[in-house]
């Protein structure tokens, strides 16, 4: 049991596919009104995720064999349920920093930031222009981190 | 009667057709292995969704304590005067009466319900084409407001029954991406009253020998995680003892693959009997869910209608193939008996003229 190790059960999941599925120390993710980091024995939590990168910290199992270090993946909308010993991400997309095509996100920032001049007086408009940044943004950050690090 | 070159040349004609419908059969069942893998794949995800927001309903009161407001648009039902029709046929054609039936559906639920308007939204090109023959497409009109930008409005309604858009190419990859741009799409036109009710048409796929055509309600969401299907036609005995044959043939398992335990450990979501933190109000937490919702339902259609066309394209080969060896034993028989009436003729000839001598 995964009460003796402290270890999480972390799982993330795609509309497509369940994308990753381990035991692991720490998970940091995404929540729509900041990061935070779950650790064995959180207290119960169900939350809305924005976009950005889960990191998962000290992951075993086959998925990561080989992998030294966190391992990361880009998000961008979801839910998370966080019980003492389970995570549960369900993401909307979920890419690897590597996946991530640094040019279509800089045309996606792009394009944001036109729907943004362009939402003029409607609410909606701008809430949707956000989205839009934000998420570009977040894919840039992402991937931009990992050129750095190589 | 024919000569034998000419049933020959027959013979080889059919044997050439019965590669080329083999060929399709072995393909067939290929894509229908990948799509049912996707759909599988699929599940957990759509599980989850529903499960968290059954209980997220459950645990919080739909309207809200002080204002008396519906805590989000989507539970709000309206008489249904304007339906939105969501059919998802298949792009290519070759598969048995696959599209003619859910075309029948179609059709059947549009004349069952003369009094509402309804507005069609075809997935899948053989639909559309069809559709697009019976029915006009809705008018649009470009705007341009005072502060310079464009808009797309409708036209004043000038028939009963409207094709308000098409989906082509989004079954050929399946991007969960447009899906979800469509969904996000049949949502506002429900916020804006535009439609009162969403329906889709859809072939359910559960395996080769489980499936279905159905009726099912998107909008408004009266019941969570329950489908709500108004209207179902089963196939008939003959048919799934048919589609059983052309998979056993082509190497496909007949029963679904057992996925009870990753169906039950995904119903877990958001469901444990604790009391979570919840981070957003629940107002926020619907908005944000009730549209993933729709998306899953929607992903959900489409994955099983594309596995369906796949297995009905397989089965429909596989009948194909078995008529053209039948074709080609009856005209084996058929021109033996032709030549061995030559011969024989040829033999009465030789004998009845040695008589004659």
């Amino acid at each position: 049991m995964a009460d003796e190790s402290n270890q999480l059960r972390v799982r993330l999941v795609t509309p497509e596919r369940v994308l990753f599925e381990a035991d692991a120390a720490t998970v940091e993710l995404p929540a729509k009104n900041g990061y935070m980091e779950v650790l064995y024995g959180h207290a119960p939590l169900l939350a809305e995720l924005g976009a950005g990168d889960v990191t998962i910290q000290g992951a075993a199992g086959s998925e990561a064999a080989g992998a030294e270090g966190p391992t990361r993946y880009n998000v961008s909308w979801g839910f998370v349920e966080v019980l003492p010993n389970r995570v549960t991400i369900l993401a909307s997309d979920a890419l690897k920093p590597e996946e991530i095509d640094v040019q279509r996100a800089e045309q996606q920032l792009d394009r944001g930031l036109k729907m943004w001049k362009e939402a003029g007086e409607s609410e909606e408009a701008y809430d949707e222009a956000l989205r839009v940044i934000s998420e570009a943004e977040a894919k840039m950050a992402s991937a931009g981190a990992e050129i750095k690090t190589h | 009667m024919a000569n034998v070159l000419d049933l020959r040349r027959r013979i080889r004609s059919v044997k050439n057709t019965r590669q080329i419908t083999k060929a399709m059969k072995m393909v067939s069942a290929a894509k229908l292995r990948r799509a049912q893998e996707r759909a599988l794949a699929a599940r957990p995800y759509a599980r989850m969704i529903e499960s968290v927001l059954e209980s997220l309903r459950r645990r919080v009161d739909l309207y809200d304590e002080k204002t008396g407001n519906l805590c989000h648009p989507l539970f709000l039902t309206r008489p249904e005067k304007r339906v939105l029709l969501i059919v998802v046929s298949g792009d290519k054609g070759f598969a048995g009466a696959f599209n003619a039936n859910i075309l029948k559906t179609a059709y059947q639920f549009i004349s069952g319900n003369p009094d509402k308007e309804i507005d069609i939204e075809a997935v899948g090109r053989k639909g559309r084409d069809q559709l697009r023959r019976r029915y006009p497409v809705a008018a649009y009109s470009e705007m341009t407001d005072e502060h310079g930008e464009a808009h797309r409005l409708r036209n004043a309604r000038l028939n009963k029954v409207e094709l308000t858009g098409d989906h082509p190419g989004l079954l050929v990859h399946l991007d969960p991406k447009r899906v979800e741009e469509m969904a996000h799409n049949i949502i506002s036109r429900y916020v804006h009253e535009e439609i009162d009710a969403a329906y889709i048409v859809y072939n359910e796929f559960k395996s080769v020998i489980a499936q279905r055509l159905v009726v099912e309600r998107l909008l408004p969401l009266i019941e969570v995680g329950r489908p709500q299907i108004t209207g179902a036609v089963e196939p008939t005995a003959e048919e799934k003892e048919r589609a059983a044959q052309a998979a056993i043939s082509a190497g496909i398992e007949l029963e679904p693959a057992d996925t009870t335990e990753a169906d039950e450990e995904a119903k877990k979501f958001g469901t444990s009997n604790v009391d979570y933190i919840y981070e957003q109000r629940p107002e926020e937490l619907f908005a944000g869910l009730l549209p993933q919702y729709i998306f899953s339902m929607l992903f959900h259609a489409m994955t099983e209608s594309v596995a369906a066309e796949h297995a009905a394209r397989m089965t429909a080969m596989d009948s194909a193939t078995n008529n053209a060896s039948d074709m080609i034993d009856s005209l084996t028989l058929h021109m033996n008996r032709v030549r061995q009436a030559a011969i024989t003729k040829e033999i009465i000839e030789i004998v009845s003229g040695a008589a004659a001598l």
